[in-house]
């Protein structure tokens, strides 16, 4: 059970996180390491966080009979997370002011929110072919953007995007060894990102059936 | 569509026949194809280079797919055993299967597609003319499908272990491996499970990933892929995915050999650092397929040589000499089912013999792309996997072990079955030994009559299977594992 005091605390954090994304704005996103592999999450970590907050207080939320399975959240978040994947978005939110603040709303609300509310409602197999789906597809992507004979971004030079490359691959071997590190050694999961937190031996389930 | 899981663990007999049923026959028929191929290298059948190498590539994808989905239905009926697994994920896992079989049969036959199962850059792509980029990318598409139905079957098996043991490294067995602490011990069952389940789902990630880049690389050839790269994702997939089919049919001989000697198969401490050593080695030991790649760091060979002899040896030991002591002094009562069993394991100790030289560095020098490579593969397999398959077949069908009978049919088909596949190997190891290329369509004269030999016995073998096959059909009406 979450206590108000770390509601509070959860609160704050994503408060902070949406600051200092906007307040290192240009530092940030100077590189497109940072700007994809930093600020991105950020900004949809502190969207997990207000939807764990508000779920809290409205329960409603995270029971919407609307989103059973998670079916629909996580659609959404899909094509959020399609959306500023294309070069062209990220090159949009560098140059015009009104597709910057569309990212600082859409990535809290549209990414990091939906995934809270809808996460822990998909079914666990569906949540373990998105996690290996995350991971081979990092790895194409770290190739795409290593191997593309183009520019891909106005904003950012070849050897950037190289460097985003090999950063994509380095993220896809972290998530690996640490999600499935927890498998082997942290079997009833912690708070955020439970791999699958369906484990209880006598079959009761958290998911939606 | 209920979601739930079961509640109690029970095996899922209906749909674990209906895979075994779709293996047996495509065995067969796969082996069928395997005669024409070679009845053609040993010029007694007149078949076209091009669709040789279609053949070829139907055989090589077909046999490991289907080894694949035999030793998956094998885990999957006896992890029921043990564990509350999800019905309708074995569903999905047959449905998509067979969706990647319709997309390569039409890739082939179809398409004219014949780049081989292990579809290495740039050959797919670069085809001469032999085959359009439609056709390529369907073979892809099929073994992405594939992939998917596997990474669905092993993501249920974790859940459902994770969930009765409390995390994988209970699963695998490592209190009892390392810190010999045998409470609460998983039964073999579930130490195998669970590291097939480990490393194949790795290699299916890794797999997913070269296949989504070849197929993009099909259609927009400026992103080049670094061939060296691709081959290496490629070999840890292929590797790990035709380890893990025996890894998985083996499961039967734990679970099914103590109805016959009366003493159940126990988890040792011994068995489970086994298992936790395959576990490391089988992903470690890929580069043995590169050997021939000057340019690999040769550390990574060198490792690859090394690793060759730790790799599934202490298993195999383990196995092998347990199944021994187990049978010896037992007085077990033959039938099919025990028969093809104990054959399988002595199958996979002998083919793993040749494979170990091959690994050696000075050896593959030599040996690498001769015959000797279909040769030892074909001994595990044949020999091997799929006669452990086959007994898995004539076991679900049997009946009770007290009415069972070896019958004059099952001994005449497990001593044709044993002839012919052991006369097919030698054949093709001693072709290797002769430095006879594997992979050519048309031999040379002095080639031909190891090649006519080789075919002869290769008719035996598919009668064997054909026999075991029939009568798992004959069987399927009045078995009592319902
Ligand atoms: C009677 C049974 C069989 C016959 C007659 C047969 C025949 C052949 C022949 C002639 C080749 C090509 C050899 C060459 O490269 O020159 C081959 C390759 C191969 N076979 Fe078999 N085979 C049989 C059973 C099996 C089984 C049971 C498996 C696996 C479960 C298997 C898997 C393969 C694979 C993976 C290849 C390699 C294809 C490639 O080089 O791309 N075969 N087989």
């Amino acid at each position: 059970m979450t206590t108000g005091f770390q509601r509070c605390g959860e609160f704050a954090l994503a408060l902070l996180l949406l600051l200092l994304c906007a307040a290192f704005r240009r530092t940030l996103e100077a590189d497109p390491v940072t700007h994809m592999l930093v600020q991105l999450p950020a900004l949809a970590w502190a969207g997990w966080l207000f939807a764990g907050v508000a779920s809290v207080r409205r329960p409603r939320l995270e029971a919407a009979p609307t989103n059973a399975g998670g079916g629909a959240g996580l659609l959404i978040v899909f094509f959020g997370i399609v959306f500023w994947m294309l070069p062209r978005s990220i090159d949009g939110a560098l140059t015009s002011p009104e597709i910057e603040a569309a990212k600082f709303l859409t990535v809290p609300f549209l990414v990091g929110a939906p995934l809270r509310l809808s996460w822990y409602r998909a079914h666990p197999i569906l949540r373990g072919f998105l996690l290996s789906n995350a991971l081979s597809m990092l790895g194409v992507l770290a190739w795409l953007y290593m191997a593309a004979p183009i520019r891909v971004c106005n904003s950012y030079l070849v050897e950037d995007q190289q460097r985003l490359g090999l950063a994509f691959l380095l993220v896809a071997l972290s998530l690996a060894a640490i999600w499935g590190g927890r498998l082997f050694f942290k079997p009833d999961g912690g708070s955020a990102g439970d791999l699958l937190p369906d484990l209880k031996a006598n079959g009761s389930t958290s998911y939606d059936t | 569509m209920s979601m739930t899981s079961t509640a109690a663990p029970s095996p899922q007999t209906g749909a674990v026949k209906v895979a075994m049923l779709i293996s047996g026959a495509v065995f067969v028929l796969m082996m069928l194809v395997g005669v024409l191929m070679r009845a053609a290298q040993g010029d007694l059948l007149d078949l076209d280079p091009a669709l040789f190498y279609q053949l070829m590539t139907a055989h090589g994808a077909g046999m490991v797919g289907t080894a694949g989905l035999s030793g998956a239905a094998i885990m999957w009926y006896f992890l029921g055993r043990h564990v509350a697994l999800t019905r309708w994920v074995f569903h999905i896992f047959l449905a998509l299967f067979l969706l990647g079989v319709v997309l390569i049969l039409g890739a082939i036959f179809l398409g004219g597609f014949g780049a081989g199962w292990t579809f290495l850059f740039p050959l797919p792509a670069i085809s001469g003319g032999a085959w359009d980029l439609g056709a390529a990318a369907a073979f892809l598409l099929g073994l992405v499908s594939i992939g998917v139905a596997f990474l669905l079957f092993y993501l249920e098996a974790g859940r459902a272990m994770i969930s009765a043991y409390g995390g994988l490294g209970n699963a695998l067995g490592w209190p009892l491996a390392f810190g010999g602490s045998t409470e609460n011990a998983p039964p073999p069952t579930i130490i195998a499970a669970a590291t097939v389940t480990v490393f194949n789902t790795l290699g299916i990630v890794v797999g997913a990933a070269v296949l989504v880049v070849s197929l993009i690389n099909l259609y927009l050839p400026e992103f080049a892929v670094d061939a060296l790269l691709a081959k290496n994702m490629i070999f840890f997939f292929g590797h790990v995915f035709i380890n893990a089919s025996i890894y998985m049919a083996v499961i039967a001989v734990y679970e099914v050999v103590p109805e016959y000697t009366g003493r159940p198969w126990k988890s040792s401490r011994i068995f489970a650092l086994a298992w936790a050593s395959t576990l490391l080695f089988v992903m470690a030991v890929y580069p043995h397929h590169l050997l021939q790649d000057l340019v690999m760091p040769g550390w990574m060979l060198i490792m690859g040589q090394v690793i060759s002899y730790l790799s599934g040896i202490p298993l195999l030991a383990v196995t092998a000499f347990s199944l021994i002591v187990y049978l010896k002094g037992s007085d077990i009562r033959w039938d099919l089912a025990a028969g093809l069993l104990v054959l399988g394991v002595a199958g996979w100790s002998v083919g793993s013999v040749p494979a170990i030289m091959d690994g050696m560095i000075s050896v593959n020098k030599v040996m690498h792309n001769t015959q000797w490579v279909p040769g030892h593969f074909h001994i595990y397999l044949l020999l091997g996997e799929v006669a452990m398959a086959f007994g898995f077949m004539a076991w679900l069908v049997r009946g009770d072990v007290a009415q069972s009978r070896f019958t004059t049919l099952d001994r005449l088909g497990i001593w044709v079955y044993i002839a012919g596949a052991g006369g097919f190997t030698l054949m093709f190891l001693i072709s290797g030994a002769l430095s006879v290329p594997r992979r050519w369509a048309v031999h040379m004269e002095d080639w031909l009559t190891q090649d006519r030999i080789a075919t002869g016995f290769a008719v035996l073998a598919v009668l064997g299977a054909l026999i075991f096959v029939l009568r798992f059909v004959g069987g399927l009406g009045r078995s009592s594992k319902a």
